[in-house]
């Protein structure tokens, strides 16, 4: 039986991942026809097709098994077969396991919170020494969430991750790890380490911080998943918490990238899914993460030694960067799982500013509506975004009876270029 | 009478493409020598170094291969120069360190699958030399791509390689007279050997190429590798 579902699987895979390449409309030819030797493809094609394959696949070697061999669909099948047979990367207690991790970790609960100021974009224009109106016009960002002065990432991670907590009437000492992620928190004790002392977590519950900047929340559930997979722990909570405000200010940085970024904090409890499901849990999906270099010069920051930030950011080269990678990484969010984007609960992405947002939404002819409106209230949250967009959806699918609701598409992007995409659907 | 220094022969199907060097005054520049039939040749008996004479007229073939000549008579061998002397050349020719000053123009990632192109109303040339930072070559179902890192830090991932003689050493190194485990012990090469025989040769040079618009789109290549492949490197493994 398992075998069967593989097959039907690869063969989903193989067929979508070809019309990709070849168009919507390419026959799939007799399967032991020579792709190349036919004109079906070109070598360039072929190469891509099976890269495509091995990201949809998880079989990185396919390509490499693939050599000396008729470029045909058998030729495909065959090396699945092989892989299958003599490699637990690909074999059944790998499929298995990959699985049983899919829905053995449940999202009981979530909260966010943002800045308690909200500032209007035409005041962050002005700070920065920008037109007025450049911020709204040209990026869609109405108004931003600027950390309060008594805020910081600390109070703001405290205040997400005691609601999420409440939410789920779970006690601190019942967690076992605390994840944290944050890109402008750069003290010691780290950001997690803070978070288990405010939160009195048990002394044994273990604190480990995560970085990828705004694909920290990403990283971070994909660690908690493999902690609760592997038995290593029952209950994790994922927080992330960024204050931009006080990193990116007037005179350190640029206005056209500094005024982007508002502040906030997210938090998730995750557990083992034993007992009764709650009613309103999710459960995790699959995540996939890799990092695109062609784009590594598009954004970085460092510091200069003089103290102020050193800032390179060619925003039209990242903003190209944002919505291509963004779309494979949907696209390949939906070659995985099987799910189709326009099932989507909503999308849960990183969102650099409305204007790409929109653009994404038009590229996948997807409602905007689907994209929780994070970044045109509170600015870029950095590894917040995601997350205050994921606890928008959570909390709209609550409101929904539980046979409607829809699974949700994660997809965010991080310097480097790093990109992650996952998914959970209602458990 | 045009002299021209080969730097680049590339093979795609049964035809070769090539390129030289022409100074101009103080300028040293890419020079694409084409038949009067053909943006390919059929038969190309000369080597990377050679100093061929020959008579190349002008030609206004289609953005970006902007160096385009048509040879009017046959390439005639003058002299030859040792490899590192080619890069020398080559390094006072087309160069960038970092992607878009490559082309002088975006390259776009592929949404679909693997590899970067360019458009070919933006590009502004179709060749140019880079120094890879690192570079690494691998077989994928029979073809032969790199994936290099710029100075600048960017990636490139997934280029065909084109470059004539490296793609003759893959060939001879798979051949079935070779014996057993050849495709293990070519992949061991190229994880050991072909870091200090490659990347640490001192006049390491790469030279990228766009493809001929196909589908409105020029995809990214490796033209050439230098240092070229030897043949006694096939000894070693």
């Amino acid at each position: 039986m398992a075998s069967l579902k593989d097959e039907t699987h690869w063969r989903r895979l193989v067929e979508e991942c070809f019309r990709r390449e070849a168009g919507v409309q390419a026959p799939l030819s007799d399967p032991a026809q020579d792709l190349i030797e036919t004109g079906v493809l070109d070598s360039m094609g072929w190469v891509s097709f099976l890269r495509a394959l091995e990201s949809a696949s998880g079989l990185s070697e396919l390509g490499a098994r693939l050599t000396e061999r008729i470029p045909s669909f058998e030729s495909i099948f065959q090396v699945f077969s092989e892989a299958k047979a003599d490699s637990p990367a690909v074999g059944a207690k790998f499929s298995e396991a990959r699985h049983a991790a899919t829905r053995a970790v449940i999202l009981r609960s979530s909260s966010a919170v943002v800045g308690s100021r909200t500032i209007p974009s035409d005041e962050i224009d002005r700070a920065f020494g920008m037109p007025e109106g450049k911020l709204r016009l040209r990026a869609g960002i109405e108004s931003l969430a600027y950390a309060h002065e008594s805020e910081n990432e600390l109070t703001l991670g405290v205040r997400a991750a005691e609601q999420a907590l409440h939410v789920a009437a779970c006690g601190a000492p019942e967690l076992d790890w605390i994840i944290a992620t944050s890109e402008t928190h750069r003290n010691y004790p780290s950001l997690s380490a803070q978070l288990h002392s405010q939160l009195l977590a048990r002394e044994t519950c273990g604190a480990l911080d995560v970085g990828g900047a705004c694909l920290g929340l990403l990283n971070g559930l994909a660690v908690a998943q493999g902690l609760i997979v592997s038995g290593q722990a029952r209950t994790i909570a994922v927080i992330t918490s960024d204050v931009h405000s006080r990193f990116f200010q007037p005179g350190r940085v640029a206005g056209e990238f500094g005024g982007l970024f508002g502040d906030g904090a997210s938090a998730f409890l995750l557990s083992a899914k034993h007992g009764p499901t709650p009613p309103d849990a999710y459960a995790l999906g699959e995540f996939f993460f890799g990092c695109a270099g062609q784009y590594a010069a598009a954004i970085r920051v460092s510091s200069a030694p003089d103290g102020t930030l050193d800032v390179h950011f060619d925003g039209e080269a990242l903003s190209r960067a944002a919505i291509t990678r963004m779309e494979k990484v949907i696209l390949d969010v939906e070659l995985r799982s099987g799910l189709l984007r326009s099932s989507a609960e909503g999308l849960a992405t990183h969102q650099p500013n409305p204007r790409l947002v929109s653009l994404l939404a038009k590229q996948l002819g997807l409602s905007p509506g689907k994209f929780p409106s994070v970044a045109r209230t509170f600015g870029n949250l950095g590894s917040s975004t995601c997350g205050v967009a994921l606890d928008a959806i959570l909390e709209s699918a609550r409101r929904r009876e539980a046979d409607h609701r829809g699974p949700i598409f994660l997809a965010s992007l991080g310097p480097g270029l790093l990109f992650g995409g996952g998914w959970l659907i209602p458990a | 009478m045009t002299r021209l220094l080969i730097t680049e022969i590339t093979r795609m199907g049964p035809a070769f493409c090539v390129i030289g060097l022409q100074r101009e005054k103080d300028k040293i520049r890419s020079v694409r020598p084409v038949s009067a039939t053909a943006n390919s040749w059929m038969h190309f008996p000369y080597h990377r170094g050679d100093v061929l004479r020959c008579d190349l007229a002008p030609f206004s073939g289609s953005k970006p291969h902007i160096e385009d000549r048509v040879s009017t008579r046959s390439f005639e061998k003058e002299s030859a120069v040792p490899e590192p002397e080619v890069v020398t050349y080559l390094r006072k020719a087309e160069i960038a360190s970092s992607l878009e000053d490559l082309f002088g123009c975006v390259l776009h990632e592929n949404k679909t699958g693997s590899g970067l192109f360019a458009k070919p109303v933006e590009a502004r040339r179709s060749v140019c030399g880079t120094v890879s930072q690192n570079l690494r070559l691998e077989l994928c179902a029979n073809e032969l791509r790199a994936t290099l890192a710029l100075r600048s830090g960017e990636v490139l991932r997934d280029l065909p390689v084109v470059d004539r003689d490296w793609r003759d050493f893959f060939e001879a190194a798979v051949v079935i007279s070779r014996g057993a485990n050849r495709l293990a012990r070519l992949e061991r090469f190229l994880n050991s050997q072909f870091q200090s025989k490659v990347l640490s040769c001192p006049h390491h040079f790469v030279r990228l190429g766009l493809t001929r618009p196909y589908h409105d789109l020029c995809w990214l290549m490796l033209d050439t590798l230098i240092p070229l492949p030897k043949h006694d490197w096939l000894e070693e493994f």
